[in-house]
């Protein structure tokens, strides 16, 4: 759905986005990660033709978003970290502003701006003067036109900063919403947190390149990162525990207190299995044995070298 | 392309600017304002009665009586002419500045505060914003203007100006305002954002100029005075005016005034929505307001207007001779404009200079140095040239002589427009904010020092001053002495150093350009 091919940026003397090739397939959530200055907003503005590439193309539901941009961007709903809105219009105008400018069906456009208003509950505003509503209520109205056109794409460049606790939530229900109804969303966002829980892929940018990208899964797999693991236990097998865990060929770090602790391991399902085994063989009384899931943020920390331009 | 009263920009800019409340107001303004005028009116016809009488009264005699016997049988009809011309003037001057400046904050507006890339990330194309914009950004004006109209048609009708004469105003009034709205949308795309002081001078300059361009219709192209639209207003009611007896001339035919005005305002606004349209939605540094092909045509199209407008006979004896290095001078403002709208973008330049190393590009590219494609305008304005004195030939007699002068003359200014166009392009390249512009203010403090420098000199002698002239400026090729090739050797010295000059120019480019890139230099 989204392909960035060999996507390159030059500024002055630095090149903000270098070479860059990533294919986000349909109905993925792809967490765009790194440092402020890692060329996240650049790839997003190139990616919606905004910003021409030096060299290379971003393709966008089959269209080459530089030569195209109109039929391409009629794909696309951006969004970025500034909620910026004609202040002079109701909050229906707006919408309807940009039903039109989309060129979506005359037919379809009152349905939609109602259906769109109610899905970021601004039923009430409907007619009211945007200069009039609170800050939380402008970057909704953000939100609702960067979907009003119904996008199968959906760039979203730090688009819950300044978000209060409960708007970022709603933020992520509707992501999640349109996620299921086969929008393709690419999210950038610098803090980690944000994209915690919801996407399914995940691409590290420093220097204004492509660390690592891929299904969260993949990018653990492939890194053949350790597993974080936590142990828990009953009775006084401390001695016992880490005379195991020390002579074991997959295991490292382990740090155990009075009835629990952690270590990673390397190894594969079986051997972790053999390991639980070995260690209720010597008569440990496992009380709970289990891995510690892998968050967004520990991914990155693992993966990046943070470097900033 | 969107039906503009459908244009989604256009219909923006009604529902936020003309909700019912403020036309109500407005229309309740422009009638009161109306009344008052027409009231003020009244009162200077009834004063001018009565100064009339006054005089008939103290001095009698048959002028005074045929003045008064004049007011009193006209005095209603006189009350609703001066009522016209007042209320049309307010539209004419309303309209066209408000047009201007109302579209020149247009872009750099949406960019202050930060609702351009939205917009731009519509499906919207360049041509559509253009009409929504142009119309839509002074539509409370033009709502105004709507509302005098009927005033003003009626007060026009009575007071004896026909029906054809009131339609043929109201289109130069909304020609020029279009023209002028147009120009100010393609400001607006120039001017970085948080720029309104320039934004404003500039509008005023341009505003000022289109208006005085008026006082051109004794120089030796009169047809320049129908950019403004009070020459065609003149030219239509005031026809026995001494600067408007004759009309305007198109290869030496006359031309109605206002027939002109429309002309000149569509092809010159042509090239100007073009400059648009390439680059309404792009991001402001990749802006390049011509290819380079359209900028060798532009040259061309400017060069071809103004010998069709040449009016033989405002030049003298040496009638073509004078043609000649008016046209050179035209052409180097032409050329300068010309290498300022096709300067590259550095990454662009970047590129090709990469693809230049190993051959893949040519010289004549459209993302390469602009100097090959500065000397291919002036080839073709040479050419324009030779066209151009041939075509008036019997009016502007010639000899071969004033060809060779002007192939010279031609050269030099050529030569350091070039200079300064590649002093401008590497300005680009360098990381000063607003390059273009300190450029600009570096080669004004060149010339200011040159210009000194020929006065020191000149204290010694006249001959010191001039061989300065030669050096550091083009101002040494106008020399009246000089015929055919043959030049003061100080003018071929000065050839030679600026192109030195621009070697060197071209060397530093080169050294931007082969400078290691940070992101590059330090991840590989």
């Amino acid at each position: 759905m989204i392909e960035l091919i060999d996507l390159r940026k030059e500024y002055d003397n630095l090149v903000a986005v270098q070479d860059l090739n990533l294919t986000i397939p349909q109905s993925e959530i792809f967490g765009l990660i790194g440092p402020n200055g890692a060329g996240k907003t650049t790839t997003i503005r190139m990616a919606c033709g905004l910003l021409m590439p030096t060299l290379g193309k971003a393709v966008v539901d089959g269209v080459d978003v530089a030569r195209e941009p109109e039929r391409a961007l009629r794909s696309i709903g951006y969004l970025s970290d500034f909620f910026a809105v004609y202040e002079d219009l109701k909050v229906w105008e707006y919408l309807d502003y940009f039903a039109h400018a989309y060129k979506v069906t005359e037919s379809d456009i009152p349905g939609r701006v109602t259906e769109v208003i109610a899905l970021v509950a601004l039923e009430v505003k409907r007619d009211a003067l945007i200069r009039g509503l609170s800050r939380g209520m402008k970057q909704r109205l953000g939100i609702a036109r960067a979907i009003i056109h119904r996008p199968k794409v959906l760039l979203l460049d730090e688009p819950a900063s300044g978000l209060d606790p409960k708007a970022r939530l709603e933020l992520r229900n509707l992501l999640r919403s349109l996620r299921d109804g086969g929008t393709t969303i690419l999210i950038s966002s610098h803090i980690l947190t944000e994209l915690e829980g919801f996407c399914t892929s995940i691409g590290i940018m420093e220097k204004g390149r492509m660390v690592r990208s891929g299904r969260i899964e993949e990018v653990t797999a492939a890194e053949h990162l350790a597993r974080d693991m936590r142990i828990s236990w009953m009775g006084d097998s401390t001695a016992a525990i880490e005379a195991k865990l020390a002579g074991h060929a997959y295991v490292a770090n382990v740090q155990l207190g009075a009835g629990s602790g952690t270590f990673q391991f390397a190894g594969s399902e079986d051997e972790m299995a053999g390991l639980l085994a070995e260690l209720v063989g010597a008569g440990v009384r496992v009380k709970g044995f289990a891995e510690v899931k892998q968050t967004v943020e520990d991914l990155y920390m693992k993966l990046s070298k943070h470097e900033v331009m | 392309m969107l039906k503009f009263w459908r244009n989604p920009e256009f219909v923006r800019h009604v529902r936020a600017e003309l909700r019912p409340a403020r036309a109500v107001t407005v229309a309740v303004v422009a009638l009161f304002v109306c009344g008052l005028i027409w009231l003020s009116c009244w009162s200077f016809v009834q004063q001018d009665l009565e100064n009339a009488r006054n005089g008939l009264q103290r001095y009698g005699g048959e002028p005074w009586m045929a003045r008064v016997a004049m007011l009193e049988k006209n005095i209603y009809h006189e009350t609703w002419l001066l009522f016209f011309w007042w209320v049309f003037a307010i539209q004419g001057v309303m309209l066209t500045l408000w047009s201007l400046f109302a579209c020149a904050q247009s872009v750099s507006g949406e960019r202050d505060r930060k609702t351009w890339d939205f917009q731009r990330a519509t499906s919207l194309t360049s041509s559509e914003f253009l009409a929504g914009k142009l119309i839509g950004e002074p539509i409370l004006t033009y709502f105004l203007g709507l509302c005098l109209l009927p005033f003003t048609a009626i007060a026009g009708l009575v007071g004896g100006i026909s029906l054809g004469g009131l339609v043929s105003a109201y289109l130069l009034m909304l020609g020029g305002s279009l023209f002028l709205g147009v120009c100010g949308l393609f400001l607006s795309t120039l001017v970085e954002s948080g720029s309104r002081g320039i934004t404003l001078l500039i509008g005023l300059a341009m505003y000022f100029m289109t208006a005085g361009a008026m006082g051109m219709t004794n120089s030796g192209f009169p047809g320049v005075a129908v950019f403004s639209p009070v020459s065609g207003i003149i030219g239509l009611y005031s026809p026995n005016e001494p600067a408007f007896r004759r009309s305007p001339t198109l290869f030496g035919q006359p031309v109605p005034w206002l027939l002109l005005s429309l002309v000149l305002w569509v092809t010159f606004g042509s090239w100007i929505v073009l400059m648009l349209v390439r680059n309404l939605k792009r991001d402001y540094e990749e802006i390049r307001p011509l290819s380079r092909w359209q900028a060798v045509g532009c040259a061309a199209f400017l060069n071809f207007v103004l010998y069709a407008m040449v009016n033989p006979a405002r030049f003298g004896q040496a009638g073509s001779h004078e043609l000649m290095s008016l046209m050179i001078g035209v052409n180097g403002l032409i050329l300068f404009a010309m290498g300022l709208a096709t300067l590259t973008p550095q990454e662009r330049l970047r590129v090709w200079w990469r693809k230049r190393a190993t051959g893949s590009v040519a010289m004549f590219s459209e993302d390469g140095l602009p100097w090959p494609w500065l000397a291919l305008s002036a080839v073709t304005a040479y050419a324009l040239i030779v066209w151009g004195t041939l075509a008036w030939d019997k009016a502007l007699p010639f000899e071969m002589k004033s060809l060779e002068r002007a192939a010279v003359q031609l050269l030099v200014v050529l030569v350091f427009i070039t200079r300064d166009v590649l002093f401008l392009q590497w300005c680009k390249l360098t990381r000063m904010s607003r390059p273009v512009f300190k450029g600009l203010m570096y080669l004004c403090l060149y010339y200011a020092a040159a210009v000194v420098l020929i006065m020191l000199f000149g204290q010694a002698s006249e001959t010191n001053a001039l061989r300065v002239l030669s050096l550091l400026t083009p101002v040494g090729a106008a020399n009246p002495e000089a015929e055919g090739f043959r030049f003061p050797a100080s003018l071929y010295v000065g050839i030679a150093l600026q192109a030195g000059v621009i070697a060197a120019i071209v060397a530093a480019i080169g050294g931007r350009m082969n400078r290691r890139l940070l992101a590059v230099a330090s991840g590989d």
